[in-house]
């Protein structure tokens, strides 16, 4: 079990103060209830698991680790660039104590990591993906009560994911985790909980799916300020909190560009099905010339160095506007007949 | 100090001294490769460097002046321990400097503390340093240089007070480097003066008592004369050397050393 009472974080560099990253967190994770941490970039979760892990010590607060807990495993830290993989790992492996064997720590990572002859090679010769292997191997030969994970699967391939994920299917009932994720579906499969955290608050759901939802409902809200529609709109539907805001945010926005956009998007959808060849060649033609002013449009604002958050709407009419031209494109090649080709 | 006296409590949670004991044994072995594998030829001139320094001093020493300046001792052996102790306190000091930064990454384990890798680098440099001296000490006497000191209990404390000396700079260079990197440069421009000042090519002897007033408010001149004195029967030390003195400035170094690693110990892992 993991207690967190009363938890405020908040980073001092060069002189300077910032803003609360984690404001009042209140939170007891049980034993044996595996958590998925959600928000957006910088939101604080990283902060909140390096807390967890005792890594880093709260400005006012405590975190109680009642059971024994992993550090956080994922992409940066924990290793000596220019140590080899293996006295990296037997360093590990000496500081957490005599109740384990080098040799055995040893053998177990080698055998989940796969590095081959590169276990041997300094750390800092790694890919992201090959760090990742050793460090999620290494936490794995300990016998935590509580895993920590910061995106650790994110880089892996699919067959890295897999023995990510079965090793910690082997682990249930024996030790629990809390991971943070952006990919949904790991996060369905290996968490039972869910903890929110939006602008340094965090809140406790007792069901991953209600987590996403509520990650969601942020995200969506934040997308539409961006101009951009959500791509899912049956799973913001299903979310309480924002049905009306996101439309007003739309509205507000200077810019038509991002509407049209939308309406772009749906012609896709549209476009008549019983065509004759000519028309279809003439809608090709006008989709074409549609296209193009999409495009100039797009390398106008490249040119004009907006900044990226400006510059997305014209990006997402050209790519609505080409998605349209290939399936105008596609018509034409399936009324034509095929000897017609010149 | 045994397995069998610390036995683990009763949830099998391990204690702190425990814990402790296992990251320095895991950041002994570490450093200790390291320090003598990482680069090429890391054993040579770990001897090549003091012994290139003696070569020249010496060769220096007899365009300059023939004279015996030293009473009852030996131009070279007097040369070498002042050396040997000085490279001891030095050593230590810019270990302690490097030693936060370049371990940086191992604070992802909530088991090691940024004092860790002072402590273990400096028992390290020590044992490393006590091993080239005794070389040092066989070279001479096959070259038929009396170097076997006079008093050798006495010369094994002084060495051990030199090292404690040099734990205390070095604890205390480790927060101070690494929380103001700026003033990283002055401990290491402070170096060069420092070994002139404190009497490890020179004899201070002849120096005027005004000018020796000063140089004495330096701790390392007092531990070199009497590290010098176990060395060499009748050596006529410094006047004003005060073993009192060497061993309050150590002590203080050492305290205000560990609390800074106390007081600072968030900001030396957030860095």
């Amino acid at each position: 079990m993991i207690e967190i009472k009363g938890l405020y974080k908040r980073y001092h560099r060069q002189h300077r103060v910032y803003d609360w990253v984690l404001e009042d967190v209140n939170l007891t994770i049980p034993a044996g209830v595996s958590v998925g941490l959600l928000g957006r970039n910088g939101a604080g979760k990283s902060t909140l698991l390096r807390l967890i892990a005792g890594m880093d010590s709260p400005d006012r607060g405590e975190v109680r680790r009642l059971c024994r807990v992993s550090w956080p495993i994922g992409l940066s830290g924990g290793f000596q660039g220019s140590m080899t993989g293996r006295q990296n790992v037997k360093f590990v492996a000496r500081v957490h104590g005599g109740r384990y064997k080098v040799d055995d720590i040893i053998q177990k990572v080698q055998d989940f990591a796969e590095l081959g002859d590169s276990f041997d090679e300094p750390i800092k010769t790694y890919s992201s993906g090959m760090r990742a292997r050793l460090n999620f191997g290494l936490s794995l030969a300990f016998d935590f009560d509580v895993y920590l994970s910061d995106e650790a699967t994110a880089v892996g391939d699919r067959a890295f994911k897999d023995k990510a994920t079965k090793a910690f299917k082997d682990k249930v009932g024996k030790a629990s985790l809390i991971m943070v994720s952006h990919g949904e579906g790991i996060l369905k499969e290996l968490c039972q909980a869910g903890i929110h955290l939006k602008d340094g608050r965090a809140t406790w759901y007792d069901d991953i799916t209600d987590a996403i939802a509520a990650y969601h409902a942020e995200t969506d809200e934040a997308r539409m300020a961006y101009g951009v529609v959500p791509i899912s709109p049956t799973k913001q539907a299903k979310t309480a909190p924002a049905p009306t805001a996101p439309k007003a945010a739309s509205v507000a926005l200077p810019q038509p560009v991002p509407t049209e956009a939308a309406q772009e998007k749906k012609a896709v959808i549209d476009l008549p099905e019983d065509l004759t060849l000519p028309q279809a060649r003439q809608q090709l033609s006008k989709i074409k010339a549609e296209f193009d002013a999409a495009r100039t449009a797009f390398e106008q604002a490249k040119a004009d160095n907006l900044p990226p958050r400006e510059r997305k709407p014209y990006g997402d009419a050209l790519t609505a506007a080409r998605e349209r031209l290939h399936a105008a494109r596609r018509r034409v090649q399936a009324l034509q007949p095929p000897q017609d080709d010149d | 100090m045994s397995q069998a006296s610390n036995p683990p409590l009763s949830n099998g949670v391990r204690t702190s001294w425990q814990v402790t004991r296992s990251v320095w044994y895991a950041m002994f072995m570490r450093e200790a490769i390291s320090r003598t594998m990482a680069d090429r030829m890391g054993w040579f001139w770990m001897i090549a460097e003091p012994m290139a320094f003696t070569l020249i001093m010496v060769s220096m020493r007899s365009f300059i002046s023939s004279d015996r300046l030293v009473v009852n001792a030996e131009f070279i052996p007097w040369m070498i321990t002042g050396m040997m102790g000085f490279f001891m306190i030095r050593e230590g000091m810019m270990r302690g400097l490097g030693a936060v930064d370049a371990n940086s990454a191992l604070f992802a384990y909530r088991q090691v503390l940024p004092v860790d890798p002072v402590l273990v680098r400096n028992a390290l440099e020590g044992l490393l340093r006590t091993l080239i001296f005794l070389l040092f000490i066989a070279g001479a006497l096959m070259l038929n240089v009396d170097m076997v000191p006079d008093n050798a209990l006495t010369a094994m404390g002084w060495w051990l007070s030199l090292w404690c000396l040099g734990l205390g700079l070095g604890l205390i260079a480790s927060v101070v480097g690494t929380l103001v990197p700026e003033l990283a440069t002055v401990v290491k421009m402070v170096n060069m003066p420092l070994l002139i000042l404190s009497g490890v090519i020179f004899p201070l002897n002849h120096l005027p008592h005004w000018l020796l007033e000063y140089l004495l408010y330096n701790p390392i001149v007092h531990g070199l004369e009497l590290l010098r004195a176990s060395f060499f029967h009748g050596y006529k030390v410094v006047h004003g050397t005060d073993a009192t003195y060497f061993w309050m400035f150590t002590l203080a170094t050492i305290a205000l050393g560990l609390l800074m690693h106390v007081r600072f110990k968030e900001k030396l892992k957030a860095k």
